[in-house]
């Protein structure tokens, strides 16, 4: 007994003394952490502890302390509202294509733009391709609208095959392709950037070692650029499904009418008309919540995942 | 450089593809620009596309002469440089540390930044602690707020943790310190990635006008977005008995247009500068010598 | 020495009084309420928050806005910059300075929040301060609208928390293209059969003249708006786009839902299916409808009738042709008895904060007492000489707009206390020989307008009835199953469905409140 708690004890010893060399060894990296955490905490979680309104029946007036406590009501009114399942359905399915449809596609670009000879030609070609960003959803949409008016681009050519005039932006139909196209359009050159400077990361021996193995370029983009981007699209990839119910307000708003609300109309859009033009704090934020909590829930889950197969992952 | 035939057609394919795309992706600001270009009367019948119509200089001239205008674009820019460097700056300071599996605090911390960039505090106990933190009415509200974004730290971070172990442990050996190793050694050889993010958050902070709109009342202190958007409200309210614009070759419209582009310029200009960053190798050059 | 200094700071301060007290009483009717009153009312400022649609800069202290302003008024006003943006931004940043303590102690109020700030005590009861401070006002304002507003209190004790938005004349019309009915010889139509063939001359027969069949007979914007006429000979109640309330069989109802409606729609289907009605009516934005009115191909359009020139300027600049339009007839339907909506009562124009510094309420009391008095609106529409307008030849002219110098024009009280009279004036007054030809169409307009105009019953009704059913408020169901119909992607019968959704969806409980509320003002 005596002799183990001996050890015990010699184990303790040596435990505290590594941990306090690991203090003296590592306190660099505390110190350098703290004006961040600092920032964290003031600019972000201060703030977020004022969501508590979404449990209450905020008024300017009152004050967040003062407010009366109404629970999960309004939880409550945007679930039992007849239109939830729609505008959350809408939600869902937005979030699913923009996943599906443009989120690889600055992948592909940057791989594509990797193998453009010509430096100035490259440089050109991704200017351009970002330019898009830089224009409000408001000048984008307008733009859209102009392009499938009846005197518009699309119009034009529809003509020349000798068919009638189609007004896109009216017919349900057509909203969800627009609006995964017009994501592209906007802002897949600008997502090229991350993959870019991912690439430009990756040595250039492993290229010389593999055109000298008789690799030919696809076979250089299978096994060496693309999985050495991979842990690039994991982290970018968890941050998107974060937001995942997240669209983008702007562009949605931008693009719908009443005519495609039922399959347009998201939570976002929704929450909008019913809450924040009326100034009505507390649903705002209640909705608010309900998207981060999924947006929450779907990132652990896709980063126990992605820790199975790589050892990427956010924590 | 070996290329066998078929190689050398499917370089020449994706050029030509990208070109396309880069003319598709032209056609909007092609929009803009040609409708500050055209005079009035043709952009109110809705005539102009992607040429200018009835070529006139007017707009550009109202607007290169408008000195609030010029003070608002010189606040901007200091405002842009200053707080994207100071940005770069704290970002790294914390992407190292939560890079490096000695950090403890590392995996708590990474948790508490998703969730920082998941959930969205609500606007107004947001306005109330900046408020109380003293940026009401306080210039330094153009770049405080900014200078640091979760989803930056988490790319910069990832990065960081691709970095070469053995430069590091080789500069460990020769008894260089964690704030040495950050400043001499990781953040010259990551320039790719510092340039990604001096791009993301100097767009953040050139575009920036929801914060200024809510703290900044006075006017001399506004950021050129919100003097674009005086421009770009659709007012439709209609003010009876104004006075005669017959005689005014631009009008909203246009105006609206050329301020667009007047903000858009600097912003876009700032890529081919950092591409020189985005070269192969640029990370990876001093590691064998 | 610090004697000197203490002297001069002496002096300096006597003379600082006096000059003030100098020129304190200029033009203003209530100098004699002013002395009585407690103390330093022409030292105060006030904060005034009012639309600032056109992104004009802000009102500072020592402006020139302000100087101009304290000489008419009698109060200083501080105005900073607030976006507009349709309301919201403009209700958030209020929202804002209120959660933070800082109400402005003027400002016009949006979306209802009057009602809650009311139920608060923010803002000041001012049922007896009118009367004895701001005659004026009190005087300006019909008893029976009076009424209605004390009705409207949300505590329900008939006190008057808001100064309302007064039009005293019915400001919109469907306006017709005389020079096009003479072109294809058609007189003016009276019913809607001849309404219709008026239309299809315009459809087909080129009244613009461009050997082009690019003309447009009627049409209307997004969200169904502006579009009014082809739903005023139904009867349906409408203003400026939006569904109102009215009675029918003896009722209040909201337009929307009722069978006058319904026929509307269906007609307004039967024209789109015909090509009667421009095909992008309901994507079009203001100022893309205004381009196709501005390039001489619409014939029939729905506006105010005292804003045609705003119309007749760009088309003759674009097209040079001097356009005519005219009020149109409301076409007579069988069975139906069919009006232009006049809403006289409009959204609250001023709410008072309940300032602990009675100065400050005084002084608010004093400025809207001369805001009120008719006799300053001329300089106030004027603005400041050199910023605001010119005097060439002691004529006064108007600037084009300019955001980078003009500060907003924070009172423009003819447009919360429209009289006829007034704004006949106001363009008469604004005329010059070449703007006399569009400035003669609006005045002839304006009066046409008053014989087809109806007041309708639920002129007043406060947004509070909407409570908690902000889609009822937004009209969100009736746009979608309006606008599909109109386009035709749904069969007009689909319309009972939609009547019974909305009722199901809170419609029957705000008919229920419009109701009561109907009888308190009514008893």
């Amino acid at each position: 007994m005596k002799a183990n708690t001996a050890i015990e004890t010699r184990e303790e010893n040596e435990l505290n003394t590594a941990k306090f060399y690991r203090m003296k060894v590592y306190w660099p990296l505390y110190v350098m952490a703290l004006p961040g955490i600092i920032f964290l905490i003031i600019f972000k979680y201060i703030p977020l502890l004022g969501s508590v309104i979404a449990f209450k029946d905020y008024s300017v007036f009152q004050g967040i302390a003062n407010s009366p406590w109404v629970g999960l009501k309004h939880f409550n009114t945007l679930i039992s509202h007849p239109d939830f399942i729609r505008v959350f359905g809408n939600t869902l399915i937005l979030g699913f294509l923009k996943v599906v449809f443009v989120f690889p596609v600055p992948i592909l670009l940057a791989l594509m733009i990797n193998e453009v000879r010509k430096s100035a030609l490259k440089k050109g070609i991704q200017t351009t391709l970002y330019i898009p960003h830089f224009l409000s959803w408001v000048i984008v949409a307008g733009i859209v609208f102009d392009v499938f008016s009846l005197s518009g681009l699309i119009n034009i050519v529809i003509g020349w095959f000798g068919n009638e005039p189609v007004l896109a932006m009216q017919e349900s139909a057509y909203f969800r392709p627009i609006y995964v196209i017009t994501s592209i359009w906007r802002d897949a050159g600008w997502g090229t950037v991350v993959y870019m400077a991912a690439i430009s990361a990756i040595d250039p021996q492993l290229y010389e070692s593999g055109m000298i193995d008789g690799a030919s370029k696809f076979k250089q983009m299978r096994h060496i650029t693309f999985p050495l981007l991979l842990p690039t699209v994991l982290v970018l990839f968890l941050l998107e499904i974060g937001n995942f119910l997240d669209l983008g307000f702007d562009q949605v708003f931008n693009l719908l009418t009443p005519m495609t609300y039922s399959v347009g109309d998201i939570l976002d859009t929704y929450v909008f008309r019913t809450g924040i033009q009326q100034g009505q704090y507390s649903f705002a934020t209640a909705v608010g919540l309900f998207q981060s909590i999924v947006g929450f829930i779907l990132v652990y889950i896709f980063n126990r995942l992605s820790k199975k197969v790589s050892d990427g992952g956010l924590w | 450089m070996f290329e066998s035939r078929g190689e050398k057609v499917f370089v020449s394919a994706i050029t030509v593809i990208l070109i396309i795309l880069s003319l598709i992706a032209l056609i909007p600001i092609l929009s803009v620009l040609s409708i500050s270009l055209s005079s009035k009367s043709v952009v109110e019948m809705n005539l102009v596309t992607l040429w200018p119509k009835s070529f006139t200089l007017d707009s550009w001239g109202y607007i290169i002469v408008r000195p609030d205008l010029w003070k608002s674009f010189f606040l901007t820019l200091i405002s842009t440089l200053i707080g994207t460097g100071l940005a770069l700056l704290l970002t790294a300071l914390l992407a190292y540390p939560l890079s490096k599996q000695e950090f403890r605090w590392g995996p708590v911390i990474m948790i508490a930044v998703v969730i920082a960039m998941i959930f969205k505090a609500p606007i107004v106990p947001y306005f109330l602690t900046i408020r109380g933190i003293g940026l009401y009415d306080n210039p330094l509200v153009l770049i405080v707020p900014h200078i640091l974004n979760p989803f930056n730290l988490i790319i910069m971070r990832s990065f960081f943790k691709q970095f070469s172990k053995e430069l590091e442990e080789a500069a460990f050996l020769e008894g260089c310190g964690y704030f040495r190793m950050l400043f001499q050694f990781v953040l010259p050889l990551s320039k790719a990635v510092l340039a990604t993010l001096a791009l993301f958050y100097a767009v953040v902070v050139w575009n920036q006008f929801q914060t200024p709109l809510l703290f900044l009342q006075n006017p001399d202190w506004f950021p050129l977005q919100i003097k674009i958007r005086q421009f770009i409200m659709d007012d439709n309210i209609i003010m009876p008995g104004a006075a005669s614009t017959i005689d005014l070759n631009y009008n909203q419209r246009t105006l609206r247009a050329a301020t667009v582009i007047f903000s858009m310029i600097p912003i876009i200009a700032v890529y081919p500068f950092l591409q020189k960053y985005f070269v192969k190798g640029a990370m990876i050059g001093s590691v064998k010598g | 020495m610090l004697k000197k200094w203490l002297l001069a700071a002496i002096v300096l301060a006597v003379l600082n009084g006096c000059s003030e007290n100098n020129n304190a009483h200029t033009g203003s009717s209530s100098s004699a309420e002013e002395q009585t009153a407690t103390g330093n009312v022409e030292d105060v400022d006030l904060e005034v928050w009012s639309i600032n649609g056109g992104g004009f800069q802000p009102i500072r202290k020592g402006s020139k806005m302000y100087e101009l302003y304290k000489q008419k008024l009698g109060v200083g006003v501080i105005q900073p910059y607030v976006e507009w943006n349709g309301g919201t931004t403009y209700l958030n940043q209020l929202n804002l300075k209120i959660a933070a303590n800082e109400m402005p102690d003027l400002f016009m109020p949006w979306q209802g929040v009057e009602a809650s700030l009311a139920k608060t005590g923010a803002i000041a009861d001012l049922t007896d301060l009118l009367p004895e401070y701001a005659p004026n006002v009190w005087k300006s304002i019909p008893q029976d609208v009076w009424n209605i507003v004390k009705a409207n209190d949300p505590g329900g004790e008939g006190r008057i928390y808001y100064i309302p938005n007064v039009v005293n004349y019915g400001r919109t019309a469907g306006l017709i293209r005389q020079d096009w009915l003479d072109k294809v010889e058609m007189p003016m139509p009276t019913t809607q059969e001849e309404y219709v063939q008026v239309l299809e001359a315009f459809r087909d027969k080129d009244p613009n003249g461009n050997g082009q069949k690019d003309e447009i007979p009627t049409g209307g914007r997004e969200q169904v708006r502006w579009m009014d006429h082809l739903f005023a000979m139904y009867g349906v109640a409408m203003y400026e786009g939006y569904p109102d309330w009215d009675l029918y069989d003896g009722k209040l109802t909201y337009s929307a839902v009722t069978p006058n409606m319904k026929a509307a729609l269906e007609f307004a289907a039967k024209l789109y299916k015909d090509g009667l009605m421009d095909k992008e009516s309901l994507l079009n934005t203001g100022t893309q409808w205004n381009g196709k009115i501005d390039s001489n191909r619409v014939g029939n359009y729905y506006h105010w009738s005292e804003a045609v020139i705003d119309r007749l300027e760009p088309i003759k600049k674009n097209t040079g042709v001097e356009a005519d339009y005219t009020v149109l007839p409301i076409p007579k339907v069988e069975g139906y008895e069919g009006f232009y909506t006049w809403k006289r009562i409009q959204n609250p124009a001023w709410v008072v904060k309940n300032n602990k510094d009675k100065n400050k309420t005084m002084a608010t009391l004093k400025l809207l007492n001369n805001l009120y008095d008719e006799k300053n609106w001329n300089d106030l529409y004027l603005g400041v000489e050199g910023m605001h307008h010119t005097i060439t030849n002691g004529k006064a002219t108007l600037l084009p707009d300019d955001k980078s110098t003009m500060e907003n024009k924070a009172f423009k009280p003819w447009e919360y206390l429209s009289t006829l009279e007034f704004s006949k004036e106001l363009y008469q007054n604004n005329s010059t020989e070449s703007r006399a030809w569009a400035i003669n169409q609006n005045v002839r307009n304006m009066e046409e307008t008053q014989k087809y105009v109806k007041l309708i019953a639920g002129d007043g009704l406060p947004a509070s009835i909407y409570d908690g059913f902000p889609d009822i408020s937004n009209r969100t169901l009736y746009l979608e199953y309006a606008s599909k119909i109109i386009l035709g992607q749904l069969p007009i019968s689909k319309f009972d469905e939609f009547v019974e959704k909305w009722n199901k969806s809170g419609g029957e409980e705000v008919t229920k409140r419009a109701n009561d509320w109907y009888k308190t003002v009514h008893k």
